[in-house]
């Protein structure tokens, strides 16, 4: 009751002090700073620019503003010695919630004045793609949350310490440590979240969910902090001790703390976000497994329900095997680390099975003992929140499940076969997934999906074929329009919402460009099943991919302010360019996926193909500068970098250590050191033209049926070079 | 040890006026009392004293020398008990007196600490920290600093608040054998202390000396003056002061001080406080 | 004033802040040291100066903070309180000044040897590397002018407002964030991170350009002359 009362006293006392109010306007003002180029969005969305980067900016800002006025206001009755006096009005203990509701009381308030002036100011910015629900969300988690975070761990730092200088040292630390040192761990970046894209097009709720996981963890951790140190404070003439000693007489004290840190260091360690994924991407285990003998895969048929209000996926996939040793064999699966299998049933009966806690490549291992029956049919039920790779935990949000938007791939779309060879047929499959009926839904390659049932509760399901063991499938409210050229119709899929943009950047004459120079210089693209290829516009993404017969394009390819920024020295549509090169280098047979790893891959063609594009598109000096320069660079730093001139001190590393240093082994040997190889081999046999004339021959080329695979040395060969000629020097 | 203050008058950069043209002269041995009601201007004059403040006119002199030239002399045989001051919590009481020894330059710290520990009967406490100290204890180390190295110009500012009855009488005695041979400032509302001890009486009112003479001359200035009677026969007098009220089995007995005494008043011999009240009441009449 | 410099000596280094702060600095150094420093700065080995230096000038801002709140301990409204009974003394005012602000220099350095130790118990355990002579340089070129300058101007502020010395304590986490020019560079660790790679050279020895030289040099005379400041006392005050 006391605390009832004194509320509000506390809360007006609090509103009625200058520096709760430069506090707050600071505060408020703080999101400029995001503005100004503060802020870890990297992406050029304008949800990233106009509303990520100020609300994260905004939040670090008024995290460590509060926390400052915290202790301040903490420490008020001790500077003016009023402490005997209020210590003997209301109990010292009752006042320390008191103050703290008080805080957190204007931490809310400077909420509303901040969604009060920066809601419409955020509407002016973004523009036309600029999503109200986005904007209070992304100013509620990373910027209100960060709040109630400064406030508690300092609060904290003044009871236990009791001394205002030494708790803005511990604060001060605490938020530098997220700030600097932490900023890349996205679970220890309490302060200014790792929100590296925010989507225009498509919604965010992933991200959002994971910074809000990563908040309620540290809101629980610094509750329970803030707890232990509400039992320190000092009572009776007692010191820290003694004074513990004498609150945590009442039990249920020490129980919420304890309760409160228990919370924390389960939503920690037990955080659904992103997976185990082995953080040495060179080893590849799984694809190392050994082929059951005698026994093929004739077939899967999938049923997957993803719920897109909870962003989870429950589904059903049943495996048709035959099996000719007469003996029991273990197939193997790979599945989304997030999922769970609830049951495996063959012919109509449960097996034993297993997932392993190994994790590469955002997969997990499913174990299933097939019975030793001639024909099986396995039904395996799975579900739950698919996860992320942690290698990729900093720039989180691809696996977003949305009534507006939906991207599964492979794993964790449905149970992957990693061990057992295909029948005649390859492994055809029928996938069926029921989503709302205002999605559409795009299967990743040349397949095409129909609406087949709809249902009462509004969802429709969607059937499509393929074969294969994965499969990706894109939903959401995408427009299409066809685009003919180079001999083929482009299915071009993109987001309802970035239609204005797409036309208005030219994006369809873009993509003509594009084609048109591929089929110009190596030849017209051979498809199997007809002569279509599907463009898809995914969700900011960082990056692409292609399959046969569809590539992918980047919603940060076309957006708003590379429109609106003339001066830009940006070309827009550089991984849509680089994922529709992929078709020519890339699929099919082309590369040997058994020296992944190595520096000899499908990206160096297309790396060096896209920069040719992009030279005759944007011109020579920004080709040179964007990706000459920059393979240049990273090369320089790679073979630069002191471990890898003295191996010996990365010895003395730990592994993770080692795998810290190491990490960009593969990537800079593929994207960077092979695109230079090939520039260099370009000014050995002649130029452009004669280079041109070389890779029309490569592409076109009698195939070997036994090994189909482009290798370095049949390009060598085609450039009449050695592989010591193209060492760089 | 002779202070002159000639023509002092002190206003505060907010406009404050503490002192007006005040002329004083303090020779050792001596052990003065400054009265006045609070805000007469007592902690402002100490502290142009002790050369904390700077007069905005008028001169003081030490030995002859004027202020704040002869600051570090004047310094050099001070001891000073400010009404509010802080402690080193960190330090023991020892090791304060030790910083204040190596402050005042004294030669013989360790004879000088013994001594003033023993002066304010901190003996049990010397090694103790200060921030454990009560508050009177911590008001006898500030004494003791005061009285460290025996400096011949002590200036004590309410130096018994916060001791117990038995304590002001141990400290009231030291301050008047102190004053044996040296120049003591003692300013208190305790007009006890200043009775028993005081030669001379300074009283302060609205920054100006209202009286500059021994306890018996205000006293005497004051008879006539003071007077008894019954509340109940009281009638309202002009100028009366009662400055006492005595529940006793016939009613309440009323003491009071006025110009003119009532004619139900019966006189009495006035006390030194009586004469203090006296006087200030006349002056707020004015 | 060798005993005033030891008491305070004693009583900046000898209470819970200070112990507190020294656990904070280690805690920090070792976050540092094993996830930024151990990578090595502009290909260097993460025991270069270059490197070792960009740790220091991590640490730096933490290490104002600590100077400065030091320096709270002659400007709190406590010690003011305390001033009454200490400006009663005939000890000369600058004399007095000189004793506290060498022990506040004196407490700075042994925070400073902290960070100095706990880099030096990473090279020797990581890497087995003890020569720590050539980094005597880069650690006194990086931290000396700064910390002076800290204490100089926080002395001078702290006497004038002591509530100035707050908005003071966030200054080097301010250069941290702003782009700087090269002289600046020693103060948001871009000296150590970019003039190697503009050398050219491969693992180039450690050298400033002479414009960061000067505004070291700078900071330190200007940190001594301001720590000798004493303000003007005038009527009234």
């Amino acid at each position: 009751m006391t605390v009832l009362r004194q509320f509000p006293l506390e809360l007006r006392r609090l509103l009625l002090s200058r520096l709760t109010w430069l506090t707050m306007l600071l505060t408020v003002l703080s999101p400029l700073a995001g503005l100004a180029g503060f802020g870890p969005a990297s992406a050029e969305t304008m949800q990233s620019v106009y509303l990520a980067n100020p609300a994260v900016a905004g939040g670090a800002l008024g995290g460590a503003l509060f926390g400052l006025l915290t202790v301040f206001e903490l420490n008020r009755a001790g500077r003016s010695r009023t402490e005997a006096l209020l210590d003997a009005a209301v109990s010292p203990l009752a006042m320390a919630l008191v103050r703290l509701l008080a805080l957190l009381a204007a931490a809310v308030l400077t909420l509303a004045l901040t969604l009060a002036v920066w809601l419409p100011v955020s509407r002016q910015l973004i523009g036309a793609v600029f999503s109200a629900a986005d904007c209070v969300l992304a100013y509620a988690i990373f910027f209100g949350l960060a709040l109630p975070l400064g406030i508690l761990a300092a609060a904290a730092c003044f009871q236990f310490t009791r001394r205002a200088d030494l708790s803005l040292v511990l604060f001060a630390t605490f938020a530098g440590l997220s700030l600097t040192v932490w900023a890349d761990d996205w679970q220890l970046c309490w302060l200014n979240p790792r929100v590296w894209a925010l989507s225009d097009d498509f919604t965010n709720f992933r991200i959002f969910r994971s910074v809000a996981w990563m908040r309620l963890t540290w809101l629980a951790a610094l509750a329970g902090v803030w707890a232990v140190s509400y039992l320190c404070i000092r009572r009776y003439g007692k010191g820290l001790a003694g004074s513990l000693a004498r609150s945590v007489r009442r039990v249920y004290r020490p129980a919420v703390a304890l309760v409160l840190l228990a919370c924390a260091g389960t939503a920690y360690a037990a955080q659904p976000m992103v997976d185990d994924s082995n953080p040495d991407e060179t080893v590849m285990a799984f694809y190392e497994l050994p082929y059951a003998e005698d026994i093929v895969c004739t077939g899967r048929t999938a049923q997957v329900f993803p719920d897109t209000a909870a962003g989870t996926v429950s589904g059903r996939t049943t495996f048709r095997f035959e099996n000719a040793s007469g003996q029991a064999r273990t197939a193997a699966f790979g599945i989304n680390p997030g999922y769970t299998v609830s049951s495996v049933r063959a012919n109509g009966a449960d097996v034993p099975f297993s997932v392993g806690d190994y994790q590469e490549y955002n997969r997990a291992l499913l174990e299933v003992t097939l019975p030793a029956a001639a024909r099986v049919e396995l039904e395996i039920e799975y579900g739950g929140f698919p996860r992320e790779s942690r290698n990729t935990s900093t720039m989180q949000g691809s696996q977003e499940i949305s009534d507006d938007y939906l991207w599964l791939a492979n794993d964790a779309l449905s149970p992957n076969l990693m061990n057992v060879l295909p029948g005649e047929d390859g492994y055809p499959t029928v996938m069926e997934i029921t989503l709302p009926a205002a999605m559409t839904v795009i299967p990743f390659g040349t397949s095409e999906a129909e609406a087949v049932a709809r249902h009462d509760d509004g969802t429709v399901t969607w059937r499509y074929e393929d074969n294969g063991t994965g499969g990706i499938v894109y939903a959401g409210d995408y427009v299409r329009e066809d685009i003919t050229t180079g001999g083929m119709t482009i299915q071009f899929y993109y987001g309802r919402k970035h239609q204005a943009v797409m036309e208005a950047a030219g994006a369809v004459e873009a993509v003509q460009a594009v084609v048109d120079y591929c089929t110009a210089h190596y030849g017209r693209l051979s498809f199997g099943g007809g002569s279509t290829l599907k463009l898809i516009q995914s969700r900011v993404f960082g990056g692409g991919y292609a399959t046969d017969g569809a590539s992918l394009l980047d919603e940060a390819d076309f957006t708003a302010a590379n429109l609106d920024d003339g001066t830009k020295d940006a070309a827009a549509g550089e991984v849509m360019i680089h994922e529709l090169v992929h078709q020519w280098w890339g699929l099919g047979n082309m590369f040997d996926t058994e020296g992944a790893a190595g520096p000899w891959s499908a990206e160096g063609l297309t790396v060096y193909t896209t920069y040719r594009i992009v030279q005759e598109l944007y011109g020579e000096a920004y080709a040179r500068e964007h990706y000459v320069d920059q393979w240049q660079q990273a090369v320089d730093d790679y073979y630069l970098n002191f471990y890898v001139r003295n191996p010996e001190y990365l010895e003395r590393l730990s592994a993770d250590q080692q795998l810290a240093v190491t990490g960009s082994l593969t990537y800079v040997r593929q994207y960077c050191e092979m695109p230079l190889k090939i520039l260099k081999a370009e000014q050995l046999v002649g130029g452009e033209a004669a280079m041109d004339q070389i890779l029309n021959r490569l592409f076109n080329r009698e195939l070997d049926p036994t090994y189909p695979y482009l290798t370095y040395q049949d390009f060598l060969d085609a450039c009449g070079l050695t592989e010591e000629a193209l060492e760089l020097g | 040890m002779e202070i002159s203050i000639q023509n002092v008058s002190m206003t505060y950069p907010n406009g404050k006026q503490a002192l007006q043209d005040l002329s004083l002269d303090l020779q050792s041995p001596s052990l003065v009392g400054l009265l006045g009601p609070n805000g007469a201007g007592k902690s402002t004059l100490m502290k142009l004293l002790v050369a904390a403040l700077l007069p905005t006119a008028g001169a003081i002199r030490v030995d002859g020398q004027a202020l704040p030239g002869a600051e570090r002399q004047l310094k050099a045989r001070l001891g000073y008990l400010p009404q509010d001051f802080g402690l080193f919590d960190e330090l023991t009481v020892a090791q304060f007196l030790d910083y204040m020894a190596a402050l005042k330059g004294l030669r013989d710290a360790r004879d000088a600490i013994r001594e003033a520990i023993g002066a304010v009967r901190l003996e049990a406490q010397a090694k103790t920290r200060i921030r454990t100290l009560s508050g009177g204890q911590r008001q006898r180390v500030g004494i003791a600093q005061a009285l460290l190295g025996s400096p011949p110009f002590l200036i004590l500012d309410e130096p018994t608040v916060g001791l117990d009855p038995e304590e002001r009488i141990h400290f009231r005695n030291v301050f008047s054998r102190t004053a044996q041979e040296r120049l003591v400032l003692l300013s208190t509302h305790i007009i006890e202390d200043v009775q028993s001890v005081c030669d001379r009486i300074v009283v302060l009112h609205r920054g100006t000396i209202r009286f500059a003479g021994t306890p018996e001359q205000l006293i005497r200035a004051a008879e006539g003056h003071v007077g008894v009677f019954w509340e109940r026969d009281a009638v309202r007098a002009p100028g009366l002061h009662v400055t006492a009220r005595v529940n006793t089995s016939q009613g309440i007995r009323c003491r009071a001080v006025a110009d003119a005494l009532p004619a139900c008043a019966r006189p009495e011999e006035p006390t030194l406080e009586d004469a203090y009240l006296y006087l200030i009441s006349r002056e707020a009449a004015q | 004033m060798g005993k005033i410099f030891r008491y305070e000596c004693r009583r900046l280094a000898g209470n819970r802040f200070f112990a507190g702060l020294l656990l904070v600095l280690l805690f920090y150094g070792w976050q540092v040291l094993s996830r930024v420093t151990l990578l090595g700065v502009a290909h260097t080995a993460p025991f270069s100066p270059w490197s070792f230096g960009d740790y220091l000038s991590r640490m730096l801002p933490l290490l104002w903070l600590g100077a400065l709140f030091l320096l709270t301990f002659f400007t709190s409204a406590a010690e003011r309180r305390r001033a009454v009974l200490t400006a009663a003394t005939p000890v000369r005012p600058a004399a007095y000044g000189l004793a506290r602000c060498c022990a506040a220099l004196a407490a700075t350095a042994l925070l400073a040897l902290a960070v100095l130790a706990a880099a030096a118990v990473f090279y020797g355990r990581t890497f087995g590397w003890y020569g720590w002579g050539t980094l005597l340089v880069p650690a006194l070129v990086t931290l000396v002018p700064p910390l002076v300058f800290a204490l100089g101007s926080g002395w001078l502020l702290g006497r004038l407002r002591p509530w100035l010395l707050l908005p003071w304590m966030l200054i080097p986490f301010l250069l941290r964030a702003l782009p700087l020019p090269a002289c600046l560079g020693l103060l948001n660790g871009s000296a150590f991170t970019d003039r190697p790679l503009a050398l050219g050279t491969l693992d180039p020895a450690f050298s400033l350009p002479a414009g960061a030289v000067a505004v070291q040099c700078a900071l330190l005379l200007l940190g001594a002359a301001l720590l000798a400041i004493r303000p003007a006392r005038r009527p009234g005050r």
